[in-house]
C-alpha cells in the first residue's frame, strides 16, 4: 500500500480515506482481510499509534470488524460499502462544483467539457 | 514517563541548558529537533546520568535516576562506540556479557532486517552500516526506554529508510523513544510528540497528529512558525 500523505493533514484520517478509495473501487471485498496494525504501520511507514488510531476509527464507523484473535477484516454490509462508494464521489462532484461555480460556467457547457475530459481520459489510460 | 523539570547544565561559564523541561511517554516517540548547539545531546547525556546538571531534576516512571535502571534505559550515541578491530558478533558478544538486558534472539533479528554479515570487522565499514550496528547494539536490549542521538545525521537515503522502517516495527513498539534530529522530513509521519528547543530552552512542545487535526500544519509548517519569528 503506497499512499502519498499530505503533511498538513491527519495521517489517521487520509489511511482511512485510502481504506474507503479501495473499498469503492472494489480493490477490498467485503469480509476480506486486512493488514494488522502493526504491518499496516510498517507498509505505510507511519507511526503504529497513528494507524491504531485510524482502525479505531474505521471500526466505530463500522467499516472493519474484528473478532477474537483473528486479523480484521472489511465489513459485509453491503448497504454500507455502498455509502462509501457514494461518499466519496459526492465529496468529488463537490469540490468540482464549488471551484467551478466561482467562474460561472453555463451548465450545458459545463457538462460537454466533463464527458469529453472524462472519456477523452479514459481512452488515453487505454 | 521520562520527565525532564527546569534542568539547567554550564559547562564552565557557558550556560547551554537554561531551564529545560519536557516529558516523554513510554510507547510514543518523542523527538528533540533544534539546529546544532542547542544542547539536544546534553539532555540526553543529562538523563542517562552521564553530564551532571546545576538545577533541576529529571524523573525516570517518577524515580531519579539510580545504577539498577541503566537495565531499563539505553543510549544511543552518534558514532559506534565498540573497538574498530571487532566484528559485530564480538561487539555482540561484549554487549551481552555486560548487560543482563541483551537480547540475542532480537539482535539476531536484527542483523537479519538490515543484512548485516557478524564476522564483518566495525573498522571495515561503511558509514551507514556502522550507524546500522551502532542502532543494533542499542536496539537488542530489552529495556523500555532508547534514546538516540542523531541516528539519521549523515546516512544515505536508502539506509534511512531502512532505519526509519524500525521505527515502525514491533522492535520499537511499547518503549519510549527519544531522538534527537536537526532534520525532519522524512519521520515527519513516524513521530508522535515533537519538543522543540532553542538557545537551551523548550520553545515548543506538541503531538504531531494534533497539529496536523487541529491547525492543519505539518511539523515543518509549526517550526518554521517558531524558528522564523
Amino acid at each position: 500500500m503506497d499512499v502519498k500523505f499530505n503533511n498538513r493533514g491527519p495521517v489517521y484520517l487520509q489511511i482511512i480515506r485510502s481504506f474507503k478509495e479501495k473499498i469503492a473501487v472494489g480493490e477490498l471485498k467485503p469480509g476480506e482481510e486486512i493488514p494488522s496494525r502493526r504491518e499496516l504501520a510498517n507498509q505505510m511507514k507511519v507511526n503504529p499509534n497513528t494507524a491504531q488510531r485510524a482502525y479505531k476509527e474505521m471500526e466505530e464507523q463500522g467499516l472493519i470488524f474484528t473478532e477474537k484473535n483473528h486479523p480484521s477484516k472489511i465489513t459485509t454490509d453491503e448497504k454500507l460499502l455502498g455509502q462509501v462508494r457514494e461518499e466519496l464521489i459526492m465529496e468529488a462532484v463537490d469540490t468540482f462544483v464549488t471551484s467551478v461555480r466561482s467562474i460561472n460556467v453555463p451548465v450545458d457547457e459545463l457538462l460537454h467539457l466533463v464527458k469529453e475530459k472524462y472519456t477523452g481520459h479514459d481512452e488515453e489510460e487505454a | 514517563m521520562i520527565e525532564v523539570r527546569a534542568v539547567e547544565k554550564k559547562y564552565g561559564r557557558k550556560q547551554i541548558l537554561k531551564g529545560i523541561s519536557f516529558s516523554a511517554n513510554k510507547g510514543e516517540i518523542t523527538c528533540l529537533i533544534g539546529i546544532n548547539g542547542v544542547g539536544k545531546t546534553t539532555i540526553l547525556n543529562a538523563i542517562m546520568g552521564l553530564t551532571p546538571i546545576n538545577k533541576g531534576e529529571i524523573l525516570i516512571d517518577g524515580q531519579r535516576l539510580k545504577e539498577k535502571m541503566f537495565d531499563n534505559i539505553t543510549f544511543i550515541p552518534d558514532a559506534i562506540t565498540m573497538l574498530p578491530g571487532m566484528t559485530i558478533g564480538q561487539a555482540m558478544e561484549f554487549m551481552a556479557d555486560f548487560y543482563s538486558s541483551w537480547n540475542q534472539e532480537r539482535a539476531t533479528e536484527l542483523l537479519e532486517f538490515f543484512r548485516l554479515n557478524d564476522t564483518n570487522r566495525i573498522s571495515s565499514l561503511s558509514k551507514g552500516n556502522a550507524a546500522k550496528v551502532n542502532l543494533l547494539l542499542g536496539l537488542a536490549l530489552d529495556v523500555d526506554y532508547v534514546l538516540m542521538d542523531e541516528p539519521f545525521s549523515g546516512i544515505d537515503m536508502f539506509s534511512r529508510e531502512e532505519i526509519a522502517k524500525v521505527f515502525t516495527s514491533h522492535l520499537i513498539e511499547n518503549r519510549g523513544v527519544i531522538i534527537t534530529t536537526h532534520e525532519v522530513g522524512d519521520i515527519e509521519h513516524l513521530i508522535d510528540k515533537v519538543v522543540l528547543m532553542d538557545d537551551g530552552m523548550v520553545t515548543k512542545e506538541f503531538n504531531a497528529e494534533d497539529a496536523r487535526e487541529q491547525e492543519g500544519k505539518s511539523v515543518i509548517d509549526v517550526m518554521r512558525e517558531v524558528y522564523q519569528r
